[in-house]
């Protein structure tokens, strides 16, 4: 295990540090400074506590899509539908604490997030039982099902819910919302950091202990690596997929507790500016590790919040450029750092 | 003159001598085989003379011409050959496609089909390989599949060819068929080199053996006029003399039955797999399977393991939990990436949550218990060789002390030290009153443990030897060392059922 980690590390620091070269090439290419370009993102980002929480903030929905995702890959599942999927979860979160506004907090986000849960949990049964029962691919089937419950969406915003010539829902009372960190800590004054943060240091731990140190994470892992030997194992397979495609995809609601309780106090179409898709970057970057993806959502958040301050001077769409090269390196160097440990080490 | 020389080689893997100073030479135009235990260095040696590993120091002659190798490319260019134990093929391509693939042919820039068919023609009737160049490869069976590797390398006009263990896959029909293009191959001056496990074989067909024990070489002996002794062959591998040690069976008590298949009928995609099987298992039994792969096995397997229902006719199963060591050790087996505590958790566990060191303990203790052997703990079973990751899968299985066991291929690819482990697992289990299925192509395997035997063919039991049949008929059972093996008229008469002659 520790040997394996040695790696890990080993192959994502190189993919980073490749990232930095590519990148400082391509700001050269375009006639810019690198030098000043991040040493504006870095002052931008850590020179203060608004800063520092404004980044905080962002890598919260990073982190709990993260860990949703993180649970279908062990299981070998390719979920690209998580945008769908937290999108689901999220507007029924968002319509039923409308519903639901006199009851005490702590009741109104227990059923939120119960209700949101079973929701996307749901959506991402749809596609796991097609696969387990005719084996189609995941892949296409979470994909399409993104469009079809996005439009969706729209249609019950906009023709039930929505307040007037907007596309968001009403707002929440303001004692119905979770604490901003900066009332107990002064440092992050401003910023949007909200006790949601919490709850996906939570989850990313509680994420790992499933994963790494339960029975049946042991099993999600090994359908993961070999599902026709754990089927010969005697492990129900099926039922595993499907558990760990709900439980999954379930997770991904939570990105809804982030704005909708902490943020703003209403859903709004878009909301989700396609993190269901940066978190899958997050994950795989963070090789499905639910503790890794911290870092890993905290690095893709810095690039976000870092790109905003940078705008005057290079597009800020940069940073996705960034992004695609993390991926693009992180894919192709393991590969090289794996192989080459094994030449070396195995016997 | 020699084919392949090798002198003073060695390769490390870390802190591990894989090959330490080997020096032996292959003749031109003869059958060599180079013996060994898993992990003895037969396979890192072959993989060096294919290119596939680099050797530390040492130098390999092929023809008296030194060679440095950096990858395969290089031996193929130098006219080596290998087929590997698990072939390299296509499924979705036909036999010509396959062939060629690599070396096309080309007339302007269409592949000249025509010409490449000629040649396979010429090649196939030379050869005697008896098999169509249009068919897909998804269609052919084990031993066909085999024929067109071997096709591969004839049409890349190599001169030496490597075999890993090519008979391990085969029927004891197919075996002597085999044998038969080998001896056309050494007639026709090429220059064979087989890594095996079979020592009759090696007896049968060999004209010199190289003894790999612990990387090193450690025997080397001519086979003139098949006159080698199969006992010390053996020892030479093992390291020492005492094999023929076999357990006592004790007396059955054949009343209970757990399984009873009657009338058994099996379609998969329109085609009729199983064809009215009748099959009864009781417990304190072996009951051996013999047969040619692709007879039904795998669909019996199948309606016991419960991953098939659609079958028409009785199906009885007593026991409530199977134990199932499956074929295919890599594919079906285990979880390479996982460790062995990690593995025998999987299915054993009995606690939802659990910790690193709990996790080695139990690695520990079936270390112990089962004799694998293992430099580290923590490695994964994929790092293991064949052998000990067998014994490992044997383990998972045996723990939860389930009434049925099936054991299917269970000593395949694995060397004799762990074969005789594996076997006395087996009998022990028989002797606590287990009900055992036991399905293998090695007769000596099938002959030394079986209590009754049926032999297998188009889907159906077509006739079953009973305890007393098999005691006359074979050899001292577990003896899987005997000589004479080949020549029991028993073995005769199975070989031909199995591929469906009835008189």
């Amino acid at each position: 295990m520790s040997r394996k980690a040695k790696i890990n590390l080993i192959s994502i620091s190189l993919s980073l540090a490749a990232t930095l070269i590519i990148i400082t090439l391509l700001l050269l290419l375009i006639n810019k400074n690198p030098i000043e370009i991040f040493s504006i993102i870095f002052s931008e980002v850590f020179a203060s506590g608004y800063g520092i929480g404004q980044t905080l903030f962002k890598a919260t929905p990073l982190i709990i899509c993260g860990c949703g995702l993180a649970i279908c890959f062990h299981a070998s599942l390719f979920n690209i539908g998580a945008e769908g999927q937290l999108n689901a979860g999220s507007f029924v979160i968002a319509i039923i604490a409308l519903q639901i506004q006199d009851l005490p907090f702590p009741l109104i986000l227990l059923i939120c997030i119960v209700c949101g849960f079973v929701i996307s949990g749901v959506f991402g049964l749809i596609p796991a039982y097609i696969k387990v029962k005719k084996d189609v691919s995941e892949v296409i089937t979470t994909i399409m099902l993104n469009f079809i419950i996005l439009a969706l969406i729209n249609y019950f915003l906009v023709d039930f819910f929505a307040v007037k010539s907007t596309m968001r829902t009403q707002e929440l009372n303001d004692n119905n919302m979770l604490f901003k960190l900066s009332e107990f800590i002064p440092f992050f004054k401003g910023s949007s950091l909200n006790a949601s943060f919490i709850l996906a240091i939570i989850i990313s731990v509680i994420s790992y202990v499933f994963i790494y140190k339960t029975k049946f994470g042991y099993r999600i892992r090994a359908i993961g690596f070999n599902e026709t030997a754990s089927k010969y194992i005697g492990l129900k397979t099926n039922k595993i997929i499907l558990i760990s495609f709900f439980t999954g995809a379930g997770i991904t609601s939570l990105v809804g507790i982030n704005f909708i309780f902490g943020y703003k106090g209403f859903y709004e179409a878009g909301f989700s500016n396609n993190i269901g898709f940066t978190a899958i970057a997050v994950a795989l970057l963070a090789k499905n590790n639910p503790l890794g993806i911290i870092f890993s959502a905290l690095l893709f958040a810095i690039l976000d919040y870092g790109g905003l301050s940078i705008n005057q001077l290079v597009p800020k769409e940069i940073m996705l450029v960034v992004q695609g090269i993390i991926i693009l390196s992180i894919l192709s160097i393991d590969k090289l750092v794996t192989q080459y440990f094994e030449r070396r080490g195995a016997v | 003159m020699l084919a392949v020389e090798f002198s003073n080689v060695c390769k490390k893997f870390g802190n591990f001598s894989a090959n330490e100073n080997i020096s032996f030479g292959i003749k031109k135009n003869s059958v060599h085989c180079v013996l060994g235990e898993n992990g003895a260095g037969k396979s890192t040696l072959m993989k060096i003379l294919f290119g596939m590993h680099i050797p530390d120091s040492g130098s390999i002659k092929i023809f008296d011409e030194e060679v440095k190798f950096s990858s395969p490319h290089d031996a193929i260019a130098k006219k080596i050959g290998m087929v590997h134990q698990h072939f390299m093929l296509i499924d979705d391509f036909t036999v010509a496609e396959n062939v060629i693939l690599g070396n096309e042919l080309t007339k302007g820039i269409e592949i000249d089909f025509k010409s490449v068919n000629k040649t396979l023609g010429e090649l196939i009737k030379k050869y005697n390989l008896n098999i169509d160049p249009h068919r897909k490869i998804s269609r052919l069976s084990i031993s066909e599949q085999q024929k067109v590797e071997i096709l591969k390398l004839l049409y890349r006009e190599s001169e030496i060819l490597i075999f890993d263990e090519p008979t391990a896959v085969l029927s004891p029909v197919e075996v002597a068929e085999f044998f038969n293009v080998i001896e056309e191959f050494r007639a026709n001056g090429k220059t064979i080199i087989l890594i095996t496990h079979k020592l009759n074989e090696v007896k049968q067909i060999s004209d010199k053996v190289s003894i790999l024990r612990r990387g090193k070489l450690v025997h080397e002996e001519e086979n003139v006029n098949n006159s080698m002794d199969i006992r010390t062959l053996s020892s030479a591998i093992t390291g020492n003399a005492t094999l023929s040690e076999t357990m006592e069976k004790a007396g059955v008590q054949e009343n209970n039955v757990i399984v009873e298949m009657t009338d058994i009928k099996l379609k998969r995609e329109n085609v009729k797999i199983l064809n009215g099987l009748n099959l009864t298992l009781m417990s304190g039994e072996i009951y051996g399977l013999c047969g040619v792969e692709g007879n039904g096995q795998n669909e019996i397997i199948d309606i016991i393991a419960g991953f098939e229902n659609n079958y028409e006719g009785g199906y009885k199963n007593e026991s409530e939990n199977i134990s199932l060591v499956p074929d295919d050790r890599i594919r079906k087996g285990m979880i390479s990436e996982y460790t062995i505590g990690e593995n025998i958790f999987l299915k054993n566990g009995k606690t939802n949550f659990i910790s690193q060191s709990t996790l080695e303990n139990i690695s520990k203790e079936i270390i112990k218990n089962y004799d694998v052997r293992v430099s580290d703990t923590n490695s994964n079973l994929g790092s293991l060789s064949g052998g000990n990751q067998q014994k490992v899968i044997i383990a998972r299985e045996l723990e939860p002390g389930n009434e049925l066991l099936i054991f299917s291929h269970p000593t395949r690819g694995v060397d004799i030290n762990a074969t005789l482990f594996i076997h006395s697992k087996i009998i022990e289990e028989r002797n606590k009153g287990k009900s055992i299925l036991l399905i293998s192509s090695d007769l000596d395997e099938l002959a030394g443990l079986s209590d009754r035997l049926g032999v297998l063919y188009n889907g159906k039991i077509v006739k079953t030897i009973d305890s007393q049949e098999l005691k006359n008929g074979f050899l001292k059972a577990g003896d899987i060392t005997s000589n004479d093996a080949l020549n029991v008229p028993l073995y005769e008469q199975i070989g031909k059922l199995m591929i469906g002659i009835t008189n």
